[in-house]
């Protein structure tokens, strides 16, 4: 009877479960493993000739000191762009859940920028900030706009995170949103009766009540603005002179460009291994602030 | 109740083996064709449809491309060819490579010669079709494609650059009639330039995206040295080696003497890296700059825009104060695509199919009026069909019919990554980030990572 059972359970789940094990394994596990296996090759497109070479990728990641500063430069532009999209992602959800005429429009439009692509997108920023505002600055004399952002080194990499966050704070603020509609009415009631102000009310009861929308929405902020690379490429193309290249695109470079695939392949695993870690750590972290209501 | 459990079990399982089985069928089609390969008698295949896929690096035209198969499919109703389009300017090459690592590469191939150089293995070796390409073709044409020696891929378009000028801009400037063999050397250039500022216009356009910085200007080091690659190749190498200090090299100082000049005369001077090729070529193309730094593809931005002025030229870079130096009266030239033939998976039916095709496209009426007139770019081909609209590519052809020309086919060897790596170091002297020493050192830097590969 066991037996039988565990065998209609299997088949309910092959029926339900199979295609999308399929396809996982078929776009992300496998080639996962094969691009393991490839960071212990010398393997080489356009001579096909491929053996095993042992760690000397992995030597040669940590000896490719640009890789290292990138990966760098990669954690402060992550570090920056998952603050900044999640506390405007956090307020203007806070806004947006007050009940105000035009909320679903503004929702809306706060959502847009998540469905553009990334490309489109960087393109679009782009021409703002190479075009628009020095325009607009030129024509009004604002000091801040007078050259294009994207050609110095350091506006570069703001308009880098500003791109990204605008992007990213739609998606986030739907996750807040449905946050801040799971923080119970009467705990919300009983603190306006016993006279608590709004900075209090979002301090001490919207917080620790939508912990588990916060962990959500920085795991998916960490772990998408690490992987940004179609932003990168159309924004700045890691200019000027390579300086706002972020990891993965010094990765695409590297591999494509440079020809070493195995090299790039290693990194590419050493930026998994990094952003697994800390996500990983993150969300077990905040984890442990959750609360009952 | 059992039945409708053992019956979803079933499905599942065919949907499951199914999927796997699509997987690997692609596979075992390939190994088959592999396999057919030299046995099939050519002649007994030749009636049959056969399908041809095209590979295409030079994206801003593929809607041309596309129409010449449609011509050629109804000349040919046998032959099928299917366009595999690459976006403008990013990953043309991991796209190429990713077709070639699936096993399943493209018949016919559009690409840097450079790129095909790489991957000699994987293309046929076209010696038998020399004689009769050397024959269609401008003298010296063929040589200039050989790689390595091999005839790999066939030369179909020819580019050229230079200071590019706007012949009103630059007369309005210095007051008068411009004769652009009156600029032999630097100090020329740079009192028309003087003449040019003075007058209000912007003398020059430095246009600073690392290609063009990069392969463009700094390329120009390694051509400068001989008027032979193959000696021009010895001195790359010995970049490699460390046998050269650039900041010694003649050839490298007087170019960057020049971009010193062109540095200080720029019309980008206030935000030299914007590097918008759209804009840049459009504000050349009214005259708000007298010169540009490009070659006569910007025709294909300039020839289309509204309220452009109508008479361009092009002037070689003076690159030293005499006259006689090598590289002051010749313009850069080059093949840069050529059509190469896939033969690593193609079949011999489809290799003869690809080679009947690219001869009609380069020497028959319609594929020389689509590639000059549609395109606008300049072939180096006899008794051409066609008339060019390119202005900018008639001037070079001049340069190229009384032999002044910069052979920079040194390019073709070099790694693929040179133009952004020592373009992001120019790019750096540009806004004066390092100097001259701090140049010459990230390139000599870059180079001896390629030592001894």
């Amino acid at each position: 009877m066991n037996k039988k059972l565990s065998l209609k359970n299997a088949g309910t789940f092959l029926v339900f479960g199979g295609p999308s094990i399929f396809a996982f394994a078929a776009v992300v596990i496998i080639p996962f493993i094969v691009g393991l296996y490839l960071t212990f090759t010398n393997w080489d497109v356009r001579t096909g000739d491929s053996s095993l070479i042992g760690f000397t990728n992995y030597l040669e990641v940590f000896r490719d000191k640009v890789f290292l500063q990138q990966l760098w430069f990669t954690l402060k532009y992550v570090f920056f762009t998952v603050v900044i999209a999640n506390v405007f992602a956090f307020f203007i959800a806070l806004a947006l859940t007050r009940g105000g005429r035009g909320e679903q429009w503004l929702r809306t439009g706060f959502f847009t920028p998540n469905l553009v692509g990334g490309i489109v997108l960087g393109y679009l920023w782009q021409t703002l900030f190479s075009q628009v505002l020095p325009y607009l600055g030129a024509k009004y004399g604002w000091e801040l706009f007078q050259t294009s952002w994207l050609t110095n080194t350091g506006t570069a990499f703001w308009a880098l995170i500003i791109a990204t966050a605008w992007q990213l704070v739609g998606y986030l603020m739907i996750i807040y949103i449905a946050g801040f509609t799971g923080v119970p009415n009467d705990v919300l009631e009983a603190a306006s009766i016993d006279g608590a102000g709004r900075t209090s009310v979002i301090r001490r009861i919207i917080l620790p009540l939508t912990v588990p929308a916060i962990v959500i929405c920085i795991f998916i902020s960490l772990s998408r603005s690490f992987l940004t690379y179609d932003i990168n490429l159309a924004l700045t193309k890691g200019g000027p002179f390579n300086s706002t290249e972020l990891a993965t695109y010094h990765i695409v470079q590297k591999a494509f460009l440079s020809n070493q695939y195995g090299v790039g392949q290693a990194e590419a695993v050493v930026l998994f291994a990094v952003v697994a870690i800390i996500a990983l750590t993150q969300s077990y972290l905040l984890k442990k602030l959750e609360v009952e209501s | 109740m059992k039945l409708r459990k053992a019956a979803s079990f079933a499905i599942a399982l065919t949907v499951v083996t199914g999927l796997l089985a699509g997987c690997s069928k692609g596979n075992s089609a390939n190994g088959a064709v592999k396999e057919e390969k030299g046995e099939t008698p050519a002649a007994e295949q030749a009636a049959k449809d056969v399908k041809l896929t095209f590979f295409n690096t030079s994206a801003e035209v593929n809607t041309v491309f596309e129409e010449l198969f449609k011509k050629y499919h109804e000349q040919n109703p046998q032959v099928t060819i299917e366009l595999i389009p690459t976006p403008i300017g990013g990953a043309q090459l991991e796209k190429f490579q990713s077709l070639l690592a699936s096993g399943n590469p493209a018949t016919i191939v559009n690409l840097d010669a450079g790129t095909i150089l790489q991957y000699k293995d994987d293309f046929l070796d076209l010696e038998p079709e020399k004689a009769k390409y050397e024959a269609l073709t401008n003298p010296g044409a063929i040589d200039g494609a050989l790689l390595d020696g091999q005839f790999l891929g066939i030369p179909w378009t020819a580019q050229g650059y230079g200071l590019l000028y706007n012949k009103r801009a630059v007369e309005e400037g210095i007051g008068g009639a411009f004769d652009p063999a009156s600029v032999k050397t630097r100090d020329d250039l740079e009192a028309v330039f003087k003449k040019i500022e003075a007058s209000g216009k912007a003398p020059v356009m430095l246009h600073g995206a690392d290609w063009s910085l990069g392969a463009h200007y700094l390329g120009l080091t390694y051509s400068l040295q001989s008027q032979k690659v193959e000696d021009n190749r010895k001195f790359v190498e010995e970049l490699k080696n460390g046998q050269v200090k650039l900041t010694e090299n003649p050839q490298f100082t007087g170019l960057m003497d020049t971009f010193d000049l062109l540095k200080k005369y720029n019309a980008r001077k206030s935000d030299p890296l914007v590097a918008d090729y759209n804009r840049d070529s459009a504000d050349f193309a009214k005259g708000a700059a007298a010169f540009y730094f490009m070659g006569d593809w910007s025709w294909a931005v300039i020839g289309t825009l509204e309220g452009r002025d109508a008479d361009f030229g092009i002037l070689p870079l003076p690159v030293s104060n005499n006259p006689e130096d090598f590289g002051n009266t010749q313009v850069a030239y080059s093949e840069p695509k050529l059509f190469a033939i896939d033969d690593s998976k193609s079949t011999p039916e489809q290799q003869e199919a690809a080679k009947a095709f690219i001869e009609w496209m380069v020497s028959s009426e319609d594929g020389q009026k689509a590639i000059i007139t549609d395109m606008g770019l300049s072939m180096p081909y006899k008794d051409l069909k066609a008339k060019s609209t390119n202005v900018m590519s008639n001037a070079v052809s001049e340069y190229v019919k009384q032999g002044k020309i910069i052979n920079i086919g040194v390019i073709n060897y070099l790694p693929q990554d040179y133009w952004a790596k020592t373009g992001a170091a120019m790019q750096k002297y540009l806004v004066g980030n390092i100097d001259r020493q701090g140049l010459a050192q990230e390139v000599q830097d870059y180079w001896k990572s390629y030592a001894g590969k």
